[in-house]
């Protein structure tokens, strides 16, 4: 395993076993929808949520800390998150991550426009050519 | 935490920023020596997969939306550092800008003061100039009878003033005259002034049946009377008729329009001051009365036009031959110095002078950059290689030559505040006029500092990023602007200072160092022309009669001395000829020692006759003999042919001569002139005496035609002044920007310079091979500035006294000098370089 060097504003994500086919960009957004989802679920730390990524994507997707860290310091930003600083269960100080009202609005519009761009493109995809 | 705290709280940012990053880094770390790795490993691994830290942050702290801010600051600091290393670099560039910005915001402050600010009279928004206008006709005044019609009956108007200029007056026995404006009743109340001691003008009190008042000016009251408040109620004469000064207005007062009088005296008293003249009652009296007026609230110049143009087509029935066809009402701003509104073509000529001397400065400063930018190339270099991104070096650039601009800027205010004190001091300008820059002048020279960075530093930095080794087309169209530009510059300095030396030398054709003008000033005091011609007539008698009085004759236009030119023109074969008409006595000829080249002189009462200048004569008939001939159809034989003159206007070598036997109506403007045998002074108290014993009424004004031919020259000295000072300024920014060039030229090819001297090259050789790449910019520069002075010294034909515009001493001077500097600019660098350690410089790369 290499480390990429991360070059914004394109993500590259490395995708375990398969050696032949290194990369691929995540497609511009994602990565903020993903740690949007991934914040809704409770106050949580940066190294937890690429962690939590990492084991639900089941080892599919590894977030670079190049990428994780400027996206959540962007959504901070645009007033989606809110950090404060909080103990872990192992005692160290983490600046813990939590979704505002807005946040949630827009984790909800941008979860249904996932779902409505997924659907065309597979419709498409799945589409037997030649046939119509 | 919002943008603004987010800005000031950078220090916390940081520090939570690194925090964050190491709890990131550490328990990865643990987590990894919980897989079973030594903790040496599980560190070397986690730092691998972090990548490069100091990249994460700068990513971090720019998606915080302060980070352009904040590099700014850095970059102004860095930038402050950079210029601070080489001062010799900073002052050149800062003097430079500051010349070239310099005389932009001089420019602009004039115009400021001129045209743009209001000058201080109560609420001057509201002031507006109002003249008469037709297809045909251009006025700036309007007959007493349509003022008082429009006061009258104009709603828009919540005010109607009047002003009118007068003959400069007597006072009681001085000497010196003094100017004096007839003004409206309402004129001091209506604009807010107050008086410096005892009252102004007031509506009912100063009526024409009132007592004869006066308001005297600060200036006059300190000057004549020592600021006595005595002065109050004291009676002075004015031009020979007594009246009593009411007050003094307060040295802050200020009038509208450029007159600027030593006196006020009440408009509807002006036939008592001015004996025998009927302005007021005569509607057919026209041309010297200005109106102004005050809109009523909440109306606008164009409706206020609209209704005066209603009114005017209602007065037309009232006086037919006084409204002309279509007159209509021009209304405009009237609390401005001066407008620009109809005049002639000078504000655009003088913009294209002060900004080709801005764009000469940074042309120059451009070149100088260059040169620099070849001595920095190692370290931009650096800068990239240790991960600088193009545009962040760019913009680090860019940020230095914005502080240049900035600190130009900042040196050009000082510069031209000076320079204004000295104008505004030297011409006697209204106390209110300040040269204390407003913020439209700071608003135009932190523009001008603007743009003249991106001028000056836009393309040498794109190079200089772009990492280009090749610039030699840059350099040779900078070379080429700038040869073009100071070349322009420099000739028509050359041209004005050679018109000027023409005017002090050349013969203007006639006599005027012995002559008198004698200005009666009748037409002024209502002289019908019979009793006009029977007064010049007893006049020119006495004179005759006068031990050291050679000849005496009348003309209409005196040489020199007139305050007015008349010009006509007539068309010959499609050419349309100007002509400077007089209307002039027998014995002009002689008084003014212009000499008779064939044919004779006026008969004494002659009419339909015409003499003509040589010039003309030979303009009308190239070929024939024009005595006999007759110069309009039917009326006007030629009698006779004399030398041309310069007599109308100095300036002007086309001067075109036609003289006429006097008509009946030229005879109340008529002047004296008077040739005397020794120093013609000694017989101004003579000449004095004499008038005043024919007519109490009148005090002629009395000028020697040197004092006109010193003030024409004086003007033209001005102009030269400032000319030659331009040119100097062009040279010293040529010297600046040629040596920046050439050193940087020499610069880059410093290898080849050892290499041909380690091979024995000839050193004139390669003193040669440098300024050949010169050569041809230099030359199409020069090609270019003759071409372009070529057409603009068409424009300045006028105040070119008698000197061609294409005048081949000034063009070739120009150029000399232009080649001497190149050559001597060139010089230093090429000599440096020549100098050089063969073998360290073979060494260094």
């Amino acid at each position: 395993m290499t480390p990429c060097t991360s070059t914004r504003p394109s993500v590259y994500v490395e995708v375990i076993g398969m050696t032949t086919q290194p990369k691929f960009d995540l497609p511009q957004g994602t990565l903020d929808l993903l740690i949007l989802r991934v914040v809704s679920l409770g106050p949580v730390h940066g190294y937890a949520i690429a962690q939590r990524i990492q084991m639900i994507s089941k080892e599919a997707l590894q977030i670079q800390q190049g990428s994780l860290y400027p996206a959540l310091h962007r959504l901070e930003n645009k007033n989606f998150l809110v950090a404060e600083w909080g103990p872990t269960e192992t005692g160290r100080e983490a600046k813990f991550y939590r979704l505002t009202a807005k946040g949630r609005t827009q984790l909800k519009t941008e979860t249904e426009s996932w779902g409505r761009l997924t659907e065309v493109v597979a419709m498409i995809l799945q589409h037997p050519l030649g046939e119509s | 935490m919002n943008w603004f705290q987010r800005l000031s709280k950078t220090g916390r940012m940081e520090k939570e920023l690194d925090a964050e990053l190491r709890f990131h880094f550490e328990t990865q770390v643990a987590d990894k020596i919980q897989a079973g790795l030594t903790e040496a490993e599980a560190r070397r691994a986690t730092r691998l997969e972090f990548g490069g830290l100091q990249q994460i942050k700068e990513d971090c702290r720019e998606s915080r939306g302060t980070l352009w801010l904040v590099s700014i600051v850095q970059d102004l600091r860095f930038g402050a550092r950079i210029l601070a290393k080489s001062p010799g670099f900073s002052v050149t560039a800062i003097v430079v800008l500051a010349l070239g910005i310099g005389v932009c915001t001089l420019a602009f402050s004039l115009y400021n003061i001129i045209a743009l600010e209001s000058i201080p009279v109560r609420d001057p928004a509201t002031v507006v100039r109002i003249q008469r206008r037709s297809p045909e006709n251009i006025t700036p005044g309007l007959p007493y009878a349509s003022i008082a019609y429009y006061r009258d009956n104009a709603k828009s108007l919540s005010a109607v003033m009047a002003t009118m200029g007068s003959a400069p007056l007597v006072l009681n026995q001085d000497e010196q005259r003094v100017s004096a404006t007839f003004v409206s009743s309402n004129y001091f109340s209506e604009l807010g002034g107050t008086a410096a001691t005892g009252r102004l003008f007031d509506a009912p009190r100063d009526d024409p049946a009132s007592a004869p008042v006066c308001v005297l000016s600060f200036r006059l009251w300190q000057r004549k009377f020592d600021g006595d408040p005595s002065i109050v109620g004291r009676a002075i004469r004015l031009g020979g008729k007594p009246a009593t000064v009411i007050g003094v207005a307060s040295e802050a007062f200020a009038n509208l329009g450029t007159d600027d009088p030593d006196l006020w005296l009440p408009l509807l008293q002006h036939s008592y001051f001015v004996e025998g003249s009927k302005p007021l009652a005569d509607p057919k009296f026209d041309g010297l009365i200005a109106m102004w007026g005050r809109l009523a609230p909440g109306v606008s110049m164009p409706s206020a036009e609209q209704e005066l143009l209603s009114l005017t087509n209602q007065l037309r029935k009232v006086y037919p031959t006084v409204i002309w066809d279509h007159e209509y009402i021009l209304v405009t701003p009237g609390a401005h110095f001066f407008s620009f509104d109809g005049g002639p073509p000078l504000l655009p000529l003088i913009s294209l002078l002060v900004f080709l001397i801005l764009a000469i400065a940074c042309a120059n400063l451009g070149g100088l950059l260059m040169a620099r930018g070849a001595g920095r190339q190692r370290e931009i270099e650096l800068r990239f290689s240790l991960g600088a991104r193009k545009l962040r070096v760019f913009r680090q650039l860019l940020t230095e030559n914005l502080l240049l601009g900035l600190l130009g800027s900042l040196a050009a205010l000082p510069l031209s505040f000076g320079v204004l004190r000295l104008v505004l001091v030297y011409s006697n300008a209204p106390v209110w006029m300040s040269a204390l820059p407003d913020w439209r002048v700071f608003l135009f020279t932190s523009a001008m500092g603007f743009v003249a960075a991106l001028l000056f530093g836009l393309l040498p930095t794109m190079q200089m990023v772009r990492r280009k080794k090749n610039r030699s087309l840059w350099q040779q169209f900078v070379v080429c602007a700038q040869v073009g530009a100071s070349c322009v510059l420099l000739i028509l300095a050359g041209l004005l200072v050679r018109a000027t030396l023409h005017t002090l030398y050349a013969d203007p054709g006639f006599g005027y160092e012995q002559v008198l003008s004698i200005d009666p000033g009748m037409s002024e005091h209502g002289f019908a022309p019979a009793q006009a011609q029977a007064y010049l007539d007893l006049l020119q008698n006495r004179l005759r009669t006068v031990p050291g009085v050679t000849f005496v004759s009348i003309a209409r236009v005196p040489p020199l001395v007139s305050s007015m030119v008349m010009i006509t023109s007539i068309d010959v074969d499609g050419h349309r000829i100007m002509i400077y008409p007089n209307w002039v006595g027998p014995d002009f000829f002689q008084t003014m020692r212009i000499p008779l080249l064939r044919g004779r002189y006026f008969r004494a009462g002659e009419k339909d006759v015409v003499i003509l200048g040589e010039a003309l004569a030979r303009k009308r008939w190239p070929n024939d003999d024009p005595i006999g001939k007759q110069w309009e159809k039917g009326k006007g034989v030629v009698v006779g042919v004399v030398g041309n003159t310069r007599a109308m206007e100095l300036n002007n070598t086309d001067a075109t001569e036609i003289y006429y036997p006097p008509a009946t109506d030229d005879f109340p403007p008529m002047s004296v002139l008077v040739r005397a045998a020794g120093d013609p002074n000694t017989l101004t108290p003579t000449i004095k005496a004499i008038a005043g014993s024919i007519d109490t009424g009148l005090y002629p004004t009395i000028t020697p035609l040197t004092v006109g031919f010193r003030k024409n020259v004086a003007q033209a000295e001005q102009i030269t002044t400032i000319i030659g000072l331009l040119g100097g300024i062009a040279i010293f920014l040529a010297v600046v920007g040629l040596l920046g060039l050439i050193s940087y030229a020499v610069s880059q090819r410093t290898k080849e310079i050892a290499i041909r001297l380690a091979l024995g090259a000839n050193r004139v050789e390669i003193f040669a091979a440098v300024l050949r790449r010169f050569a041809w910019p230099v030359l199409v520069g020069l090609i270019a500035g003759v071409a372009i002075t070529a057409g603009l010294s068409q424009v300045l034909r006028r105040v070119l006294y008698g000197i061609s515009g294409l005048d081949p001493i000034s063009y070739v001077g120009a150029m000399v000098i232009l080649i001497a500097i190149l050559g001597a600019a060139a010089l230093l660098p090429i000599r440096r370089a020549l100098q050089l350690d063969i073998a360290r410089t073979l060494h260094s790369e």
